[in-house]
């Protein structure tokens, strides 16, 4: 199945092809939020909150720059911060987190090659970090585990935890960079 | 421009999962939106997200989701909203014309501030800090975290020279003197962290920086 030609479909307005992206994606942003510490009733309406925004930003998704999940993932983590702000009420500033993403229009116009160019750099640095190395970033940054859970998945002691997450940081961005 | 001093990739790694608190978040926001390297390891760590999403066990959604979404589609969205009617600055980068930014004040000979209200709870306090050329901060060690993210004009420590772009880290490790560079007003967003109850008045936790 290709999520991506889904998504496609779905910016034309087939609610067959948003049907099937609802039921693979709903249940795991929820599942990935709880993993991050949301509750159910949370993990819940981000969820539906993210298959509705899938469905009204369908036509904007790049399949060039971005997999199809990693978009979902996108605009799960902008959904709940949204929801975090919303549930602070800290003041009357309403305030998209989807904003804070956009690149300057003072940077050099990206063409559709150098989106390409750029994914493909992605990829290749993802691609080359070991197993162990996307999971230490997966576990730390993106389900928040606590130090301890992480050196129980990895199998690894729990004073090394630090050092492991550094380590997989530090490889991933001298990937970025020494494509140059 | 060319951009010297990068956010920790901790920092750009919790930038892309969501999980900063407002003012950091707003200060790597601000140096990602400018810094094609940092952008893409911010990608890179939304594409783990995308494999943690694929990975994750999924959780069901309740008898109805569906439906209820369903019955959404066909309702016009709502549109983005920001705040764009505060501000008159220029010269500022796009993303904080979505934010509400505060009159400007004196704080100090050479220095004046404006706030920058923050739109979710934040542990940190965020503002634009404009100083003349030429300006010697106090000595100063810093009883939390700052983020700095410089927009124009130029400062130096002994970390090095910081220009349009650059980012810098102090945290109470430091201690250091910033010498804002000739030529021309040096224009910087800054996120400070720290616990005002811990810290008293405000003023005591960032003077003598600046003095509020």
């Amino acid at each position: 199945m290709e999520w991506a030609k889904l998504i496609g479909r779905v910016a034309e307005g087939d609610r067959e092809a948003f049907r099937r992206l609802f039921e693979h994606f709903a249940p795991r942003v929820k599942g990935l939020m709880q993993k991050a510490g949301a509750s159910s009733g949370d993990a819940e309406e981000i969820a539906q909150e993210t298959l509705l925004a899938v469905w009204r930003k369908a036509a904007q998704f790049d399949p060039v720059s971005a997999g199809a999940s990693a978009w979902i993932f996108t605009i799960a983590r902008n959904m709940r911060i949204d929801a975090v702000r919303r549930a602070a009420r800290t003041s009357a500033v309403d305030h998209d987190a989807e904003l804070d993403y956009l690149v300057d229009p003072a940077e050099p116009a990206d063409d559709a090659m150098a989106r390409n160019d750029e994914a493909d750099r992605v990829a290749r640095a993802l691609s080359s970090l070991s197993e162990q190395q996307s999971m230490a970033i997966r576990l730390s940054f993106i389900e928040e585990r606590p130090h301890p859970e992480i050196a129980d998945v990895l199998g690894i002691p729990l004073g090394t935890v630090k050092s492991r997450i550094r380590l997989a940081m530090n490889r991933l961005r001298a990937l970025l960079d020494e494509t140059k | 421009m060319s951009v010297t001093h990068h956010p920790s990739p901790e920092l750009l790694a919790g930038f892309a999962a969501g999980t900063l608190d407002a003012g950091e978040h707003l200060a790597v926001a601000v140096h990602a939106s400018g810094c094609p390297t940092c952008r893409r390891f911010v990608r890179a760590v939304e594409g783990i997200g995308g494999s943690a999403l694929e990975a994750v066990e999924p959780v069901a959604m309740k008898a109805g989701a569906f439906e209820a979404v369903m019955a959404q589609l066909d309702r016009s969205p709502p549109r983005p909203t920001a705040r764009a009617d505060s501000f008159t600055d220029d010269d500022l980068p796009d993303i904080l014309r979505h934010y509400r930014i505060g009159r400007r004040r004196g704080v100090a000979p050479g220095i004046s501030m404006r706030p920058i209200e923050l739109p979710g709870p934040s542990k940190s306090r965020a503002f634009l800090l404009r100083s003349e050329p030429g300006t010697h901060m106090l000595e100063h060690t810093h009883s939390g975290i700052e983020l700095t993210c410089v927009l124009r004009g130029s400062f130096s420590h002994e970390g090095g020279r910081f220009g349009p772009g650059d980012f810098d880290f102090g945290d109470e490790t430091l201690d250091h003197q910033p010498i804002v560079d000739d030529g021309e007003p040096c224009l910087c967003l800054v996120a400070m962290t720290g616990d005002l109850r811990m810290n008293g008045f405000f003023g005591r936790l960032i003077s003598p920086f600046v003095r509020l």
